[in-house]
Protein backbone atom coordinates (compact mmCIF):
# COMPACT_ATOMS: atom_id res chain seq x y z
CA UNK A 1 0.00 0.00 0.00
CA UNK A 2 2.26 2.67 1.27
CA UNK A 3 3.43 5.20 -1.21
CA UNK A 4 7.07 4.88 -0.24
CA UNK A 5 7.15 1.35 -1.59
CA UNK A 6 6.01 2.41 -5.04
CA UNK A 7 8.54 4.12 -7.31
CA UNK A 8 8.52 7.83 -6.69
CA UNK A 9 7.82 9.12 -10.16
CA UNK A 10 4.45 7.34 -10.25
CA UNK A 11 3.27 9.30 -7.19
CA UNK A 12 0.69 11.79 -8.41
CA UNK A 13 -0.85 14.63 -6.54
CA UNK A 14 -4.49 13.78 -6.08
CA UNK A 15 -6.93 15.35 -3.60
CA UNK A 16 -6.26 12.67 -0.97
CA UNK A 17 -2.53 13.25 -1.09
CA UNK A 18 -2.97 16.99 -0.92
CA UNK A 19 -5.21 16.46 2.10
CA UNK A 20 -2.62 14.25 3.80
CA UNK A 21 0.14 16.76 3.15
CA UNK A 22 -1.92 19.68 4.43
CA UNK A 23 -2.83 17.80 7.56
CA UNK A 24 0.74 16.75 8.21
CA UNK A 25 2.16 20.21 7.62
CA UNK A 26 -0.44 21.64 9.99
CA UNK A 27 0.44 19.17 12.71
CA UNK A 28 4.15 19.61 12.15
CA UNK A 29 3.71 23.36 12.64
CA UNK A 30 1.64 22.83 15.78
CA UNK A 31 4.33 20.55 17.15
CA UNK A 32 7.05 23.03 16.31
CA UNK A 33 5.44 26.13 17.81
CA UNK A 34 6.66 25.44 21.37
CA UNK A 35 10.16 24.83 20.04
CA UNK A 36 9.99 28.05 18.06
CA UNK A 37 8.84 29.94 21.15
CA UNK A 38 11.72 28.41 23.09
CA UNK A 39 14.46 29.37 20.64
CA UNK A 40 13.13 32.79 19.66
CA UNK A 41 12.33 33.98 23.19
CA UNK A 42 15.71 32.91 24.49
CA UNK A 43 17.43 35.09 21.90
CA UNK A 44 15.44 38.18 22.81
CA UNK A 45 16.16 40.83 25.38
CA UNK A 46 13.85 41.38 28.32
CA UNK A 47 12.33 44.45 26.65
CA UNK A 48 11.78 42.53 23.46
CA UNK A 49 10.12 39.58 25.10
CA UNK A 50 7.71 42.03 26.76
CA UNK A 51 6.86 43.66 23.45
CA UNK A 52 3.67 42.11 22.23
CA UNK A 53 3.90 43.46 18.71
CA UNK A 54 7.10 41.51 18.27
CA UNK A 55 5.74 38.22 19.59
CA UNK A 56 6.15 36.30 16.37
CA UNK A 57 9.11 38.19 15.03
CA UNK A 58 12.59 36.86 15.28
CA UNK A 59 14.82 38.74 17.72
CA UNK A 60 16.33 42.03 16.53
CA UNK A 61 19.80 40.61 16.73
CA UNK A 62 21.75 37.86 18.37
CA UNK A 63 21.09 38.85 21.95
CA UNK A 64 23.04 36.57 24.16
CA UNK A 65 22.20 38.49 27.37
CA UNK A 66 19.55 35.95 28.27
CA UNK A 67 22.04 33.13 27.98
CA UNK A 68 24.60 35.05 29.99
CA UNK A 69 21.99 35.67 32.70
CA UNK A 70 20.81 32.06 32.70
CA UNK A 71 24.40 30.83 32.84
CA UNK A 72 25.81 33.14 35.51
CA UNK A 73 22.60 34.13 37.29
CA UNK A 74 21.54 37.62 38.38
CA UNK A 75 23.00 37.95 41.89
CA UNK A 76 21.31 41.29 42.63
CA UNK A 77 17.93 39.68 42.04
CA UNK A 78 18.94 36.58 43.96
CA UNK A 79 18.81 34.33 40.89
CA UNK A 80 21.30 31.48 40.68
CA UNK A 81 22.87 30.71 37.34
CA UNK A 82 22.83 27.25 35.83
CA UNK A 83 26.56 26.84 35.15
CA UNK A 84 27.30 24.79 38.27
CA UNK A 85 24.15 22.72 37.83
CA UNK A 86 25.00 21.90 34.24
CA UNK A 87 28.35 20.60 35.46
CA UNK A 88 26.55 18.65 38.18
CA UNK A 89 24.39 17.05 35.52
CA UNK A 90 27.55 16.03 33.65
CA UNK A 91 29.13 14.63 36.84
CA UNK A 92 25.92 12.73 37.47
CA UNK A 93 25.03 11.50 34.00
CA UNK A 94 28.42 10.46 32.62
CA UNK A 95 29.47 8.02 35.39
CA UNK A 96 25.93 6.72 35.88
CA UNK A 97 25.56 6.04 32.16
CA UNK A 98 28.96 4.35 31.82
CA UNK A 99 28.55 2.21 34.93
CA UNK A 100 25.01 1.05 34.17
CA UNK A 101 25.92 0.24 30.57
CA UNK A 102 28.98 -1.77 31.62
CA UNK A 103 27.06 -3.69 34.25
CA UNK A 104 24.16 -4.26 31.87
CA UNK A 105 26.55 -5.57 29.24
CA UNK A 106 28.21 -8.02 31.64
CA UNK A 107 24.90 -9.22 33.02
CA UNK A 108 23.38 -9.51 29.57
CA UNK A 109 26.36 -11.59 28.44
CA UNK A 110 26.15 -13.96 31.38
CA UNK A 111 22.39 -14.37 31.16
CA UNK A 112 22.45 -15.05 27.42
CA UNK A 113 25.58 -17.19 27.01
CA UNK A 114 26.03 -19.17 30.20
CA UNK A 115 23.98 -21.96 31.56
CA UNK A 116 23.66 -22.09 35.31
CA UNK A 117 21.18 -22.75 37.99
CA UNK A 118 19.60 -19.63 39.35
CA UNK A 119 19.18 -17.81 36.05
CA UNK A 120 15.53 -18.65 36.53
CA UNK A 121 15.50 -16.73 39.80
CA UNK A 122 17.44 -13.80 38.53
CA UNK A 123 15.44 -13.04 35.42
CA UNK A 124 12.05 -12.60 37.14
CA UNK A 125 13.80 -10.42 39.69
CA UNK A 126 15.10 -8.28 36.84
CA UNK A 127 11.60 -8.04 35.41
CA UNK A 128 10.27 -7.01 38.79
CA UNK A 129 12.98 -4.38 38.99
CA UNK A 130 12.07 -3.15 35.56
CA UNK A 131 8.38 -2.69 36.14
CA UNK A 132 8.16 -1.48 39.74
CA UNK A 133 7.28 2.24 39.87
CA UNK A 134 10.43 3.61 41.43
CA UNK A 135 8.81 6.71 42.80
CA UNK A 136 6.89 4.48 45.20
CA UNK A 137 10.04 3.46 46.99
CA UNK A 138 11.53 6.93 47.35
CA UNK A 139 11.49 7.25 51.12
CA UNK A 140 13.04 3.86 51.98
CA UNK A 141 15.55 4.51 49.24
CA UNK A 142 16.67 7.86 50.67
CA UNK A 143 16.91 6.19 54.07
CA UNK A 144 19.09 3.44 52.63
CA UNK A 145 21.31 6.07 51.01
CA UNK A 146 21.61 7.95 54.30
CA UNK A 147 22.53 4.70 56.07
CA UNK A 148 25.47 4.18 53.72
CA UNK A 149 26.47 7.86 54.05
CA UNK A 150 25.54 8.80 50.51
CA UNK A 151 22.43 10.78 51.37
CA UNK A 152 22.25 14.19 49.68
CA UNK A 153 25.27 13.54 47.46
CA UNK A 154 25.67 13.22 43.72
CA UNK A 155 27.30 9.82 44.30
CA UNK A 156 24.14 8.67 46.01
CA UNK A 157 22.08 9.70 43.01
CA UNK A 158 24.59 8.07 40.64
CA UNK A 159 24.18 4.83 42.57
CA UNK A 160 20.40 5.09 42.32
CA UNK A 161 20.51 5.59 38.56
CA UNK A 162 22.99 2.75 38.13
CA UNK A 163 20.82 0.38 40.14
CA UNK A 164 17.60 1.34 38.43
CA UNK A 165 19.31 1.19 35.06
CA UNK A 166 20.55 -2.38 35.50
CA UNK A 167 17.30 -4.21 34.60
CA UNK A 168 16.72 -2.37 31.34
CA UNK A 169 20.37 -2.28 30.23
CA UNK A 170 20.72 -5.98 31.05
CA UNK A 171 17.65 -6.78 29.04
CA UNK A 172 18.75 -4.79 25.99
CA UNK A 173 22.20 -6.42 26.02
CA UNK A 174 20.77 -9.87 26.68
CA UNK A 175 18.65 -9.60 23.55
CA UNK A 176 21.56 -8.09 21.64
CA UNK A 177 23.96 -10.89 22.59
CA UNK A 178 21.34 -13.52 21.81
CA UNK A 179 22.00 -12.63 18.15
CA UNK A 180 25.76 -13.26 18.46
CA UNK A 181 26.49 -16.78 17.15
CA UNK A 182 27.30 -19.09 20.03
CA UNK A 183 29.94 -20.80 17.83
CA UNK A 184 32.19 -17.78 18.32
CA UNK A 185 31.85 -18.05 22.06
CA UNK A 186 32.47 -21.79 22.05
CA UNK A 187 35.57 -21.38 19.90
CA UNK A 188 37.02 -18.95 22.42
CA UNK A 189 36.03 -21.32 25.16
CA UNK A 190 37.85 -24.21 23.50
CA UNK A 191 40.90 -21.97 23.16
CA UNK A 192 40.85 -21.87 26.93
CA UNK A 193 39.35 -18.45 27.59
CA UNK A 194 37.62 -18.14 30.92
CA UNK A 195 34.27 -16.49 31.53
CA UNK A 196 35.68 -12.97 31.53
CA UNK A 197 38.11 -13.73 28.73
CA UNK A 198 35.25 -14.75 26.46
CA UNK A 199 33.57 -11.47 27.21
CA UNK A 200 36.61 -9.30 26.50
CA UNK A 201 37.77 -11.18 23.41
CA UNK A 202 34.47 -12.03 21.74
CA UNK A 203 31.44 -10.14 23.01
CA UNK A 204 32.82 -6.77 24.01
CA UNK A 205 34.39 -5.96 20.61
CA UNK A 206 31.06 -6.77 18.96
CA UNK A 207 29.12 -4.62 21.36
CA UNK A 208 29.58 -1.14 19.91
CA UNK A 209 26.09 -0.80 18.38
CA UNK A 210 24.55 -2.22 21.54
CA UNK A 211 26.49 0.25 23.65
CA UNK A 212 25.47 3.18 21.45
CA UNK A 213 21.79 2.35 21.94
CA UNK A 214 22.09 1.75 25.67
CA UNK A 215 24.28 4.78 26.34
CA UNK A 216 21.95 7.13 24.47
CA UNK A 217 18.93 5.69 26.28
CA UNK A 218 20.53 5.95 29.72
CA UNK A 219 22.10 9.34 29.11
CA UNK A 220 18.84 10.92 27.98
CA UNK A 221 16.81 9.42 30.80
CA UNK A 222 19.26 10.36 33.52
CA UNK A 223 19.91 13.84 32.15
CA UNK A 224 16.16 14.57 32.02
CA UNK A 225 15.22 12.89 35.30
CA UNK A 226 13.68 15.11 37.94
CA UNK A 227 11.88 13.33 40.78
CA UNK A 228 14.83 11.42 42.27
CA UNK A 229 17.10 14.40 41.85
CA UNK A 230 14.79 16.80 43.64
CA UNK A 231 14.10 14.28 46.41
CA UNK A 232 17.66 13.19 47.07
CA UNK A 233 19.60 16.39 46.48
CA UNK A 234 18.45 19.29 48.63
CA UNK A 235 21.47 21.61 48.40
CA UNK A 236 21.27 23.95 45.39
CA UNK A 237 24.98 23.65 44.64
CA UNK A 238 24.80 19.89 44.03
CA UNK A 239 21.49 19.75 42.17
CA UNK A 240 21.44 18.77 38.50
CA UNK A 241 20.15 21.16 35.87
CA UNK A 242 16.53 19.90 35.72
CA UNK A 243 16.04 20.79 39.38
CA UNK A 244 17.83 24.14 39.12
CA UNK A 245 15.82 25.01 36.03
CA UNK A 246 12.58 24.35 37.82
CA UNK A 247 13.72 26.57 40.69
CA UNK A 248 14.69 29.31 38.25
CA UNK A 249 11.29 29.14 36.52
CA UNK A 250 9.46 28.96 39.82
CA UNK A 251 10.96 32.14 41.24
CA UNK A 252 8.84 35.27 41.49
CA UNK A 253 10.76 37.18 38.84
CA UNK A 254 9.33 36.09 35.52
CA UNK A 255 12.13 36.95 33.12
CA UNK A 256 10.90 34.67 30.42
CA UNK A 257 13.77 35.38 28.03
CA UNK A 258 16.24 34.17 30.65
CA UNK A 259 14.07 31.20 31.65
CA UNK A 260 13.78 30.13 28.01
CA UNK A 261 17.54 30.50 27.57
CA UNK A 262 18.03 28.26 30.62
CA UNK A 263 15.57 25.70 29.25
CA UNK A 264 17.43 25.65 25.97
CA UNK A 265 20.80 25.24 27.71
CA UNK A 266 19.39 22.30 29.68
CA UNK A 267 17.97 20.70 26.54
CA UNK A 268 21.02 21.12 24.28
CA UNK A 269 22.85 17.86 25.12
CA UNK A 270 19.82 15.61 24.62
CA UNK A 271 18.58 17.57 21.60
CA UNK A 272 21.99 17.27 19.94
CA UNK A 273 22.08 13.53 20.57
CA UNK A 274 18.60 13.20 19.16
CA UNK A 275 19.33 15.24 16.06
CA UNK A 276 22.69 13.60 15.33
CA UNK A 277 21.87 10.03 16.32
CA UNK A 278 18.10 9.86 16.15
CA UNK A 279 18.14 6.39 14.66
CA UNK A 280 19.84 4.88 17.73
CA UNK A 281 17.72 7.00 20.00
CA UNK A 282 14.61 5.43 18.52
CA UNK A 283 16.11 1.95 18.62
CA UNK A 284 16.68 2.38 22.36
CA UNK A 285 13.14 3.57 22.71
CA UNK A 286 11.80 0.50 20.96
CA UNK A 287 13.94 -1.73 23.17
CA UNK A 288 12.78 -0.01 26.30
CA UNK A 289 9.21 0.51 25.23
CA UNK A 290 7.88 -2.43 27.18
CA UNK A 291 9.07 -0.84 30.38
CA UNK A 292 6.50 1.87 30.88
CA UNK B 1 19.87 -24.04 23.68
CA UNK B 2 23.14 -23.23 25.32
CA UNK B 3 25.66 -26.02 24.62
CA UNK B 4 27.38 -28.06 27.26
CA UNK B 5 30.76 -26.39 27.10
CA UNK B 6 29.05 -23.23 28.29
CA UNK B 7 27.91 -24.97 31.40
CA UNK B 8 29.88 -23.68 34.33
CA UNK B 9 30.49 -24.81 37.83
CA UNK B 10 27.76 -23.85 40.15
CA UNK B 11 29.53 -20.76 41.36
CA UNK B 12 31.48 -18.98 38.65
CA UNK B 13 28.64 -17.11 36.88
CA UNK B 14 26.99 -16.44 40.18
CA UNK B 15 30.11 -14.68 41.30
CA UNK B 16 29.68 -12.17 38.46
CA UNK B 17 25.97 -11.86 38.98
CA UNK B 18 26.27 -11.61 42.73
CA UNK B 19 27.05 -7.90 42.61
CA UNK B 20 23.96 -7.15 40.57
CA UNK B 21 21.88 -9.39 42.78
CA UNK B 22 23.05 -7.81 46.02
CA UNK B 23 22.45 -4.23 44.92
CA UNK B 24 19.07 -5.08 43.47
CA UNK B 25 18.05 -6.64 46.75
CA UNK B 26 19.33 -3.70 48.78
CA UNK B 27 17.92 -0.98 46.53
CA UNK B 28 14.81 -2.52 45.00
CA UNK B 29 13.47 -5.47 46.98
CA UNK B 30 14.18 -4.15 50.46
CA UNK B 31 12.79 -0.62 49.83
CA UNK B 32 9.65 -2.14 48.33
CA UNK B 33 9.03 -4.15 51.49
CA UNK B 34 9.88 -1.13 53.58
CA UNK B 35 7.34 0.99 51.67
CA UNK B 36 4.64 -1.43 52.82
CA UNK B 37 5.73 -1.46 56.45
CA UNK B 38 6.16 2.32 56.61
CA UNK B 39 2.66 2.81 55.23
CA UNK B 40 1.39 1.31 58.50
CA UNK B 41 3.44 3.68 60.62
CA UNK B 42 2.79 7.29 61.64
CA UNK B 43 4.21 10.62 60.39
CA UNK B 44 7.79 9.91 61.41
CA UNK B 45 7.70 6.12 61.39
CA UNK B 46 8.19 6.00 65.15
CA UNK B 47 4.80 4.52 66.07
CA UNK B 48 1.98 2.60 64.46
CA UNK B 49 -0.24 4.72 62.23
CA UNK B 50 -3.03 4.51 64.79
CA UNK B 51 -1.04 7.09 66.80
CA UNK B 52 -2.13 9.69 64.21
CA UNK B 53 -5.81 9.06 64.90
CA UNK B 54 -7.75 11.95 66.36
CA UNK B 55 -10.22 11.20 69.13
CA UNK B 56 -13.83 11.52 68.01
CA UNK B 57 -12.96 11.15 64.31
CA UNK B 58 -13.04 8.11 62.08
CA UNK B 59 -10.01 5.91 62.54
CA UNK B 60 -8.84 2.84 60.68
CA UNK B 61 -6.31 1.75 63.31
CA UNK B 62 -2.95 0.83 61.84
CA UNK B 63 -4.50 1.42 58.42
CA UNK B 64 -5.10 5.06 59.31
CA UNK B 65 -2.92 6.25 56.41
CA UNK B 66 -5.05 4.24 54.03
CA UNK B 67 -8.11 6.00 55.38
CA UNK B 68 -6.45 9.20 54.20
CA UNK B 69 -5.35 7.71 50.88
CA UNK B 70 -8.80 6.33 50.05
CA UNK B 71 -11.28 8.76 51.56
CA UNK B 72 -9.73 12.20 51.98
CA UNK B 73 -11.12 14.96 49.79
CA UNK B 74 -7.75 15.86 48.27
CA UNK B 75 -7.01 12.24 47.51
CA UNK B 76 -10.42 11.73 45.93
CA UNK B 77 -9.70 14.70 43.71
CA UNK B 78 -6.35 13.17 42.75
CA UNK B 79 -7.96 9.79 42.02
CA UNK B 80 -10.66 11.44 39.93
CA UNK B 81 -8.03 13.34 37.98
CA UNK B 82 -5.86 10.30 37.34
CA UNK B 83 -8.96 8.47 36.10
CA UNK B 84 -9.71 11.36 33.74
CA UNK B 85 -6.08 11.43 32.63
CA UNK B 86 -6.37 7.76 31.67
CA UNK B 87 -9.75 8.14 29.96
CA UNK B 88 -8.69 11.12 27.87
CA UNK B 89 -4.94 11.15 27.34
CA UNK B 90 -4.47 7.45 26.63
CA UNK B 91 -6.85 7.49 23.65
CA UNK B 92 -5.44 10.94 22.83
CA UNK B 93 -1.80 9.89 22.66
CA UNK B 94 -2.43 6.48 21.09
CA UNK B 95 -4.92 7.95 18.60
CA UNK B 96 -2.63 10.80 17.60
CA UNK B 97 0.31 8.40 17.38
CA UNK B 98 -1.65 6.01 15.17
CA UNK B 99 -2.81 8.83 12.93
CA UNK B 100 0.74 10.15 12.48
CA UNK B 101 2.03 6.63 11.86
CA UNK B 102 -0.54 6.00 9.13
CA UNK B 103 -0.20 9.44 7.52
CA UNK B 104 3.60 9.64 7.53
CA UNK B 105 3.73 6.18 6.02
CA UNK B 106 2.23 7.66 2.85
CA UNK B 107 4.39 10.67 2.24
CA UNK B 108 7.80 11.27 0.84
CA UNK B 109 9.13 13.26 3.76
CA UNK B 110 8.33 10.58 6.30
CA UNK B 111 11.57 10.98 8.25
CA UNK B 112 11.32 14.74 8.65
CA UNK B 113 7.70 14.54 9.77
CA UNK B 114 8.53 11.85 12.29
CA UNK B 115 11.57 13.70 13.58
CA UNK B 116 9.40 16.72 14.31
CA UNK B 117 6.64 14.80 16.09
CA UNK B 118 9.17 12.88 18.16
CA UNK B 119 11.26 15.96 19.04
CA UNK B 120 9.48 16.77 22.35
CA UNK B 121 10.71 13.43 23.76
CA UNK B 122 14.28 14.71 23.59
CA UNK B 123 13.47 17.62 25.92
CA UNK B 124 13.09 16.95 29.64
CA UNK B 125 9.56 17.00 31.03
CA UNK B 126 10.64 19.85 33.27
CA UNK B 127 11.85 21.84 30.27
CA UNK B 128 8.70 21.06 28.29
CA UNK B 129 6.53 22.11 31.22
CA UNK B 130 8.35 25.44 31.48
CA UNK B 131 7.96 26.16 27.77
CA UNK B 132 4.23 25.47 27.99
CA UNK B 133 3.92 27.50 31.17
CA UNK B 134 5.16 30.44 29.12
CA UNK B 135 2.70 29.66 26.31
CA UNK B 136 -0.16 29.53 28.83
CA UNK B 137 1.15 32.50 30.80
CA UNK B 138 -1.40 35.07 32.01
CA UNK B 139 -0.18 38.55 32.86
CA UNK B 140 -2.45 39.37 35.78
CA UNK B 141 -4.66 42.43 35.24
CA UNK B 142 -2.74 43.52 32.18
CA UNK B 143 -4.07 44.11 28.71
CA UNK B 144 -0.75 43.30 27.15
CA UNK B 145 -0.33 39.55 27.27
CA UNK B 146 3.07 38.04 26.54
CA UNK B 147 2.03 34.43 26.92
CA UNK B 148 1.58 33.17 23.36
CA UNK B 149 -1.93 31.80 23.68
CA UNK B 150 -3.38 34.84 25.46
CA UNK B 151 -1.54 37.19 23.13
CA UNK B 152 -3.31 35.53 20.20
CA UNK B 153 -6.68 35.70 21.96
CA UNK B 154 -6.27 39.36 22.83
CA UNK B 155 -5.09 40.17 19.31
CA UNK B 156 -8.29 38.58 18.00
CA UNK B 157 -10.29 40.77 20.36
CA UNK B 158 -11.00 38.23 23.08
CA UNK B 159 -10.44 38.28 26.82
CA UNK B 160 -7.32 36.59 28.19
CA UNK B 161 -7.94 33.19 29.78
CA UNK B 162 -6.36 31.75 32.91
CA UNK B 163 -5.22 28.46 31.38
CA UNK B 164 -3.66 27.03 34.51
CA UNK B 165 -5.40 28.88 37.34
CA UNK B 166 -8.94 28.84 36.02
CA UNK B 167 -11.82 28.65 38.52
CA UNK B 168 -13.19 25.93 36.23
CA UNK B 169 -10.91 23.05 37.22
CA UNK B 170 -11.44 21.17 33.99
CA UNK B 171 -9.79 23.97 31.98
CA UNK B 172 -6.55 23.62 33.96
CA UNK B 173 -6.58 19.89 33.45
CA UNK B 174 -7.19 20.19 29.72
CA UNK B 175 -4.19 22.51 29.50
CA UNK B 176 -2.05 19.84 31.14
CA UNK B 177 -3.42 17.06 28.94
CA UNK B 178 -2.49 19.00 25.81
CA UNK B 179 1.11 19.19 27.02
CA UNK B 180 1.08 15.47 27.76
CA UNK B 181 -0.20 14.59 24.29
CA UNK B 182 2.37 16.91 22.71
CA UNK B 183 5.07 15.06 24.67
CA UNK B 184 3.99 11.45 24.12
CA UNK B 185 2.35 11.33 20.67
CA UNK B 186 5.77 10.82 19.08
CA UNK B 187 6.54 7.88 21.33
CA UNK B 188 3.27 6.15 20.37
CA UNK B 189 3.81 6.99 16.71
CA UNK B 190 7.28 5.46 16.64
CA UNK B 191 6.23 2.12 18.08
CA UNK B 192 3.01 1.89 16.07
CA UNK B 193 4.80 2.87 12.90
CA UNK B 194 7.28 0.02 13.38
CA UNK B 195 4.32 -2.35 13.71
CA UNK B 196 2.62 -0.96 10.59
CA UNK B 197 5.74 -1.60 8.53
CA UNK B 198 5.43 -5.24 9.53
CA UNK B 199 2.02 -5.67 7.90
CA UNK B 200 2.64 -7.67 4.70
CA UNK B 201 2.13 -5.52 1.60
CA UNK B 202 0.55 -8.43 -0.31
CA UNK B 203 -2.43 -8.60 2.03
CA UNK B 204 -3.06 -4.89 1.68
CA UNK B 205 -2.65 -4.96 -2.09
CA UNK B 206 -4.97 -7.96 -2.39
CA UNK B 207 -7.74 -6.24 -0.46
CA UNK B 208 -7.33 -3.12 -2.58
CA UNK B 209 -7.59 -5.15 -5.73
CA UNK B 210 -10.79 -6.61 -4.29
CA UNK B 211 -12.11 -3.05 -4.13
CA UNK B 212 -11.71 -2.18 -0.47
CA UNK B 213 -11.49 1.55 0.24
CA UNK B 214 -8.52 2.97 2.16
CA UNK B 215 -10.82 3.46 5.12
CA UNK B 216 -11.87 -0.20 5.06
CA UNK B 217 -8.26 -1.32 4.61
CA UNK B 218 -7.34 0.57 7.74
CA UNK B 219 -10.19 -0.61 9.96
CA UNK B 220 -10.54 -4.17 8.71
CA UNK B 221 -6.94 -5.15 8.01
CA UNK B 222 -4.27 -2.81 9.35
CA UNK B 223 -5.77 -2.14 12.74
CA UNK B 224 -6.62 -5.76 13.58
CA UNK B 225 -3.12 -6.82 12.53
CA UNK B 226 -1.34 -4.31 14.74
CA UNK B 227 -3.80 -4.63 17.61
CA UNK B 228 -1.31 -6.42 19.91
CA UNK B 229 1.10 -3.49 19.55
CA UNK B 230 -1.71 -0.98 20.10
CA UNK B 231 -2.47 -2.81 23.35
CA UNK B 232 1.15 -2.65 24.47
CA UNK B 233 1.37 1.07 23.73
CA UNK B 234 -1.96 1.72 25.48
CA UNK B 235 -1.03 -0.22 28.62
CA UNK B 236 2.37 1.47 28.72
CA UNK B 237 0.65 4.84 28.48
CA UNK B 238 -1.75 3.87 31.28
CA UNK B 239 1.24 3.14 33.51
CA UNK B 240 2.90 6.42 32.53
CA UNK B 241 -0.27 8.36 33.24
CA UNK B 242 -0.72 6.75 36.65
CA UNK B 243 2.81 7.89 37.48
CA UNK B 244 2.43 11.40 36.04
CA UNK B 245 4.34 13.86 38.19
CA UNK B 246 6.84 16.25 36.58
CA UNK B 247 4.50 18.31 34.47
CA UNK B 248 1.84 18.66 37.16
CA UNK B 249 4.45 19.57 39.75
CA UNK B 250 6.10 22.20 37.55
CA UNK B 251 3.03 23.71 35.90
CA UNK B 252 0.36 23.82 38.60
CA UNK B 253 1.75 21.94 41.60
CA UNK B 254 -1.65 20.29 41.83
CA UNK B 255 -3.48 23.54 42.57
CA UNK B 256 -6.85 24.58 41.16
CA UNK B 257 -8.22 21.11 40.79
CA UNK B 258 -5.25 19.51 39.04
CA UNK B 259 -3.96 17.27 41.84
CA UNK B 260 -2.69 13.80 40.90
CA UNK B 261 -1.66 10.79 42.99
CA UNK B 262 2.10 11.06 42.50
CA UNK B 263 2.12 14.74 43.41
CA UNK B 264 0.17 14.04 46.62
CA UNK B 265 2.71 11.40 47.50
CA UNK B 266 5.56 13.83 46.91
CA UNK B 267 3.98 16.54 49.04
CA UNK B 268 3.98 14.24 52.08
CA UNK B 269 7.50 12.87 51.67
CA UNK B 270 8.91 15.18 54.30
CA UNK B 271 5.84 16.08 56.37
CA UNK B 272 4.12 12.72 56.72
CA UNK B 273 5.99 9.57 55.78
CA UNK B 274 3.19 7.20 56.64
CA UNK B 275 0.71 8.94 54.35
CA UNK B 276 3.22 9.28 51.58
CA UNK B 277 3.94 5.55 51.69
CA UNK B 278 0.26 4.60 51.86
CA UNK B 279 -0.27 6.65 48.70
CA UNK B 280 2.77 4.90 47.20
CA UNK B 281 1.25 1.51 47.97
CA UNK B 282 -2.00 2.65 46.39
CA UNK B 283 -0.05 3.66 43.30
CA UNK B 284 1.65 0.25 43.15
CA UNK B 285 -1.72 -1.46 43.61
CA UNK B 286 -3.19 0.52 40.71
CA UNK B 287 -0.22 -0.17 38.47
CA UNK B 288 0.09 -3.92 39.18
CA UNK B 289 -2.87 -5.11 37.05
CA UNK B 290 -1.61 -3.15 34.04
CA UNK B 291 1.93 -4.28 34.77
CA UNK B 292 0.85 -7.93 34.72
CA UNK B 293 -0.66 -7.49 31.26
CA UNK B 294 2.62 -5.99 30.08
CA UNK B 295 4.81 -8.63 31.71
CA UNK B 296 2.69 -11.42 30.28
CA UNK B 297 2.95 -9.98 26.79
CA UNK B 298 6.64 -9.42 27.30
CA UNK B 299 7.18 -13.06 28.29
CA UNK B 300 5.27 -14.21 25.22
CA UNK B 301 7.62 -12.15 23.09
CA UNK B 302 10.61 -13.59 24.92
CA UNK B 303 9.28 -17.12 24.44
CA UNK B 304 9.17 -16.55 20.69
CA UNK B 305 12.88 -15.72 20.57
Amino acid sequence: MSAHRTPRRTVRLNPTRIGIYTLLILFALLFLIPVYVLVVSSLKTFAEVQDLSRLWSPPTGLHLESFRAAWWGIPEKGLRGLSQNLLNSVYLTVPATILSSMLGSLNGYILSKWRFRGANVLFPLMLFGMFIPYQSILIPLTQTLAAIHLGGTIWGLILVHVVYGIPITTLIFRNYYAEVPTDLVEAARIDGANILGVYWRVLFPLSVPGFVVVIIWQFTNIWNEFLFAVSILQKPDVQPITVALRNLAGSQIQEWNMIMAGTLIAAVPTLLIYIIMGRYFIRGLLAGSVKG
Amino acid sequence: MVPKIMKQGRFTPWFYLLGALVIMTVFIVYPTIRTFTLSLRDKTGANWASADCVRGQPCWGIFENYRYALTDKEMLEALRNNALWILLTVPGTVGAGLMFAVLTDRVRYERIAKTIVFLPMAISFVGASIIWKFIYYLEAGARSQIGLLNAIIVALGGEPVAWLTNPKWIVNNISLWIVWIWLWAGFCMTILSAALKGVPTEILEASRVDGASEWQVFWRIMLPMILPTVTVVATTMVINVLKVFDIVFVMTNGLNGTEVIANRMFKFIVTNQGRSMAIAVLLIALIIPVMIINIRRFREQEAMR
